[in-house]
């Protein structure tokens, strides 16, 4: 690797001032209940007189409902209530919204193409078509037997470049590219400066295409939702990363006030994505309960979970690279398509190209509906698709240009410049860590593909720069005359930690030990409202609003002294703190991979991981560890086995479940050296900055590199699988 | 329903039991049985489902406790843990066979508890994640799993815990690749998996070594 860099004298590891509490390894407060079988999570939860739900989806890709006939279902001896299109009109909001916009109630009450709870058409298999509640779970499963529905079978498009050619079958009266906020047909995208110029300007020109596929959440714990009222107020026990916004989005979308809500999530068994917010199963369970006037149950299948809600969405993306001859980039084009399925959860945004310092860019992304299954956010919505495809864009054009893919990325990379600045930025410094500790002059093949073989070994690498933004929560916490402290705080715990980690900022401010802070989460009747566990902030958001809240309560005590007898202080902190000088907040990470290619069976697998990365202040390395161990082997997945395989002529998914979409096993798991540096760059609780997407987004543009560094193939479709790396070698 | 008239040919739950006396012998052979309330357990079935549902009743022993269950012909033993014998402990992730969040010991071995039939069980021993503490004390393993970050989301690691107990009872010092192996049919989404081996071979090297390497009861205790 060359000593050249692109942002000469800019590094910034900023000196961490050690801590009492937080920073140091810290099993969660909650352990002894995960491994003993006594967290509850939503699909534990047993109510007396409960009824169990069971739901009846689309057979077809896209048809219209001529008839229902329910008589036999409703007829049957413990069926207590059923549900179609015809008796329940309740639109679920955050299911389909103009422009993929969330959490804005303004543009969910203009979006047009609107889901319904239950569909007509329905236009995926796997559309809700009818509900029924009954008295345990196999005469719910009887009773969607009897159920009679005459479809007119309708055209269906799958591929989201066929969906916008002429005579296609238009799955919505405005088309099939998406409507954005503004409710127009538009595509998305940036643009800056003259890409034409740019072309003409550089040296080289390259174009390439690359895809990646729908790959799906498939949290551990399917979607599962308890639902019962009391009068006009509606409990319900759901699996959501935020209470508060689940809350809303029910009461909203039931049109009844938010107070008239309460949600509750203890324990959840995964969330990865598009969980801050509420489901069709919430709903669904709702007004069963509301029509059979007991507690109702809804648990889905693995395979519903699969082909019922979302998954990421798959992407299509046509590349044109503009480059000098000393590798210095002039343009960079990219055309893009998302497949949204038939309805628009999430932006299908592609992210990745911002990372290239270019003075000429043009992107035009087009989402697409298609009748496949919904797409939406998991984990770094549109990062590791988008990753994947300019981060091998680029790794080609590197090895092209005859330069090490290092030395490309360091001369090319996003860095610090009159236009932008940074609270801090050590970008450079977790590629050359990365490096380092990798070995990449040794692992690194000159020559891609050189290795003798059968098995052959390469290196690849990929980075990034990603939002660490602060913003508004909430938490309250109070003191007794016992000197028991509370924290209140509206968090669930996905498995990233966050009560541990509210626990430990809050232990760490009010100078007491974790173990005298109790922290009560989870419950909309107990605790204030919190961004909820999406984009990576609960920590930076909701704990720095313990930090202010904890900062109060001292000063009342100072003020007024320890509460005695039955007494309590409380405190509450509502903050919205910003960053000074419109400067930029981010984390920074590389991932370094060695891949070993069997060229006889295309076999690959991942022979040695280095991920650094620079999430601010650690609160908690163990569980900060974890995660990004986690999130990398998730990647492999995305990189090599996952896809949701449908069948062309018939529209059918094939692949639904774990086994199907080759979620990663132990077996597929090599051991992931992290490596963190860490920083305190003045903001967030302790200047810590995001972790939970961070480790996901690397690994795929990591591993495509490393094959081709392996085989001298560059692997364009995700996954990579074995037929794609024989073909490939054909 | 204690009225209903019964079909012909089949014999009630109450008639079967007389005839038996004290001295219950089942076998999954039984004729289908028609009973009004469970026998023991099982109360929490609501009393108004339709009458024709095949039952048997079945002993077994759980966490230690022998048990006498009258269990519908199709529940699960999944089914049977979690909504009749409370142990919600034992997660199901698929219900068909392919996460392994639901593995509890029948006879000492892991097994898919969604994939095993509730009559099936007679006279077999179940254990599930609430027996592997003894009288308040969680289990070496358990210790380790906490130590180590094993759960994240939590929600596959009774799965992870019961296929790891049986390697330590047969293995007690597993290589990393053996415990891999042990474990690959425990799938963890937050994909965890470096944590758990850590945790499992932990635990073996944490144990003294008998001269033989591998002879030492190994139950992750």
């Amino acid at each position: 690797m060359s000593q050249q860099s692109g942002t000469p004298g800019t590094s910034s590891v900023m000196p961490l001032k050690p801590l009492k509490t937080v920073g140091h390894p810290t099993p969660r407060i909650d352990a002894v209940e995960r491994v003993t079988g006594k967290a509850t999570y939503s699909r534990d939860v047993q109510l007396p007189g409960m009824l169990y739900a069971s739901v009846l989806r689309s057979p077809h890709p896209h048809a219209r409902i001529r008839s229902v006939d329910v008589s036999k279902a409703k007829a049957l001896p413990g069926v207590k209530a059923v549900l179609t299109h015809e008796n329940c009109t309740v639109v679920w909001g955050a299911g389909a919204v103009a422009g993929g916009v969330q959490y804005n109630d303004e543009i969910k009450r203009i979006t047009k193409q609107r889901r319904y709870a239950f569909n007509n058409p329905v236009r995926f298999v796997g559309d809700p078509v009818a509900a029924v509640a009954a008295v345990n779970r196999h005469v719910a499963e009887e009773a969607l037997r009897l159920i009679a529905i005459e479809y007119d079978v309708l055209e269906f498009v799958l591929d989201p470049e066929d969906a916008l050619k002429p005579g296609a079958v238009q799955i919505w009266p405005e088309g099939n590219l998406s409507l954005n906020d503004r409710n127009e047909a538009h595509p998305t995208g940036v643009k800056r400066g003259d890409v034409e110029a740019g072309f003409r300007s550089a040296d080289h020109v390259f174009e390439d295409r690359y895809t990646t596929a729908f790959v799906h959440n498939a949290q551990m714990e399917p979607r599962s939702a308890v639902a019962f009222w009391e009068g006009d107020r509606l409990t319900v026990y759901t699996p959501t990363g935020g209470i508060a916004n689940c809350r809303h989005d029910i009461a909203r979308d039931l049109g009844i006030p938010d107070e008239k809500v309460r949600v509750i999530c203890r324990y959840m068994g995964g969330n990865f994505g598009n969980k801050n917010q509420n489901q069709d199963a919430d709903l669904i369970a709702a007004m069963l309960a509301k029509e059979a006037g007991a507690p109702v149950k809804l648990e889905m299948s693995r395979k519903e979970d699969f082909i019922g809600m979302h998954g990421r969405w798959p992407t299509i993306q046509y590349y044109k690279v503009g480059v000098t001859n000393d590798g210095t980039l002039t343009a960079i084009q990219l055309r893009g398509y998302s497949g949204m399925g038939p309805y628009r959860k999430n932006s299908g945004a592609m992210a990745g190209v911002e990372l290239y310092r270019c003075p000429n860019v043009e992107t035009v992304i087009h989402p697409v509906y298609t009748n496949k299954t919904v797409s939406g956010n998991f984990r770094g919505p549109q990062y590791p698709q988008g990753f994947f495809g300019i981060q091998s864009m680029m790794d080609d054009v590197a090895y092209k240009m005859k330069m090490d893919p290092v030395d490309f990325v360091l001369k090319n990379m996003l860095g610090p410049s009159t236009e932008m600045s940074f609270t801090n930025y050590t970008l450079e410094e977790c590629i050359r860590r990365g490096a380092e500790a990798f070995d990449w002059k040794r692992r690194w093949r000159p020559q891609p593909g050189s290795d003798p073989g059968p098995i052959k070994h390469g290196a690849g690498m990929s980075f990034m720069a990603f939002r660490s933004a602060l913003g508004r929560s909430n938490a309250v916490v109070q003191v007794d005359g016992k000197g028991r402290y509370t924290l209140f705080v509206g968090v669930t715990d996905v498995g990233a930690g966050a009560k541990t980690t509210m626990g430990l900022i809050a232990a760490e401010e009010l100078g007491v030990p974790l173990s005298q802070v109790e922290v009560v989460w989870g419950d909309t009747d107990r605790c204030p409202y919190s961004v909820g566990e999406s984009g990576s902030r609960t920590t930076i958001m909701t704990g720095y609003a313990v930090i202010e809240a904890a900062r109060d309560l001292k000063r009342q005590i100072a003020e007024k002294g320890m509460p005695k007898d039955r007494d309590v202080l409380v405190a509450s902190a509502s903050p919205n703190p910003t960053v000074e000088g419109g400067k930029t907040r981010s984390s920074f990470g590389a991932h370094f991979v060695e891949a070993e290619v069997d060229t006889e069976l295309g076999h690959a697998r991942i022979s040695k991981y280095v991920a650094v990365h620079d999430s601010g202040r650690l609160i908690n390395p163990l569980t900060a560890t974890s995660q990004m161990k986690g999130a990398a082997v998730m990647g492999i997945g995305m990189a090599l086995h996952e896809d949701l395989v449908y069948d062309r002529r018939t529209g059918q998914p094939l692949t639904a479940g774990y086994y199907g979409a080759r979620i990663p096993t132990h077996r597929d798991a090599p051991e992931i050296e992290v490596m963190f540096i860490e920083n305190d760059d003045g903001y967030g609780p302790y200047g810590a900055k995001s972790i939970g997407e961070a480790g996901k987004i690397l690994s795929p543009a990591a591993i495509g590199n490393a094959v081709y560094n392996a085989i001298g193939r560059r692997m364009k479709d995700l996954p990579i699988t074995r037929d794609k790396i024989l073909g490939a070698l054909a | 329903m204690k009225n209903k008239p019964k079909p012909k040919g089949k014999i009630s739950r109450r008639q079967f039991l007389e005839s038996t006396g004290t001295a219950l012998v089942v076998t999954t052979a039984v004729p289908a049985l028609h009973g009004q309330a469970p026998v023991d357990v099982a109360a929490r079935t609501p009393a108004d489902q339709p009458a024709s549902v095949p039952r048997t009743v079945i002993r077994l022993t759980v966490n230690g406790t022998a048990q006498r269950v009258e269990v519908e012909d199709r529940w699960t033993v999944a089914e049977l843990l979690r909504d009749h014998l409370g142990l919600i402990g034992t997660k199901i992730g698929c219900d068909r066979g392919e996460c392994g969040a639901c593995t509890v010991l029948l006879d000492g071995k892991p097994v898919y508890s969604c994939s095993n039939l509730a009559v099936w069980m007679d006279g077999r021993s179940i254990e599930t994640v609430e027996g592997l503490a003894r009288n308040g004390q969680l289990s070496l393993l358990q210790h380790a799993f906490i130590e180590h970050d094993a759960p994240q989301c939590g929600y596959c690691t009774s799965g992870q815990l019961m296929a790891a107990t049986a390697l330590l009872r047969t293995n007690p010092h597993p290589t990393s690749e053996e415990a891999r192996a042990a474990m690959t049919g425990n799938l963890c989404r937050c994909a965890n998996y470096n944590r758990y081996v850590e945790a499992v071979v932990a635990v073996g090297a944490a144990r003294p070594r008998s001269s033989t390497g591998r002879s030492g009861k190994g139950d992750g205790r």
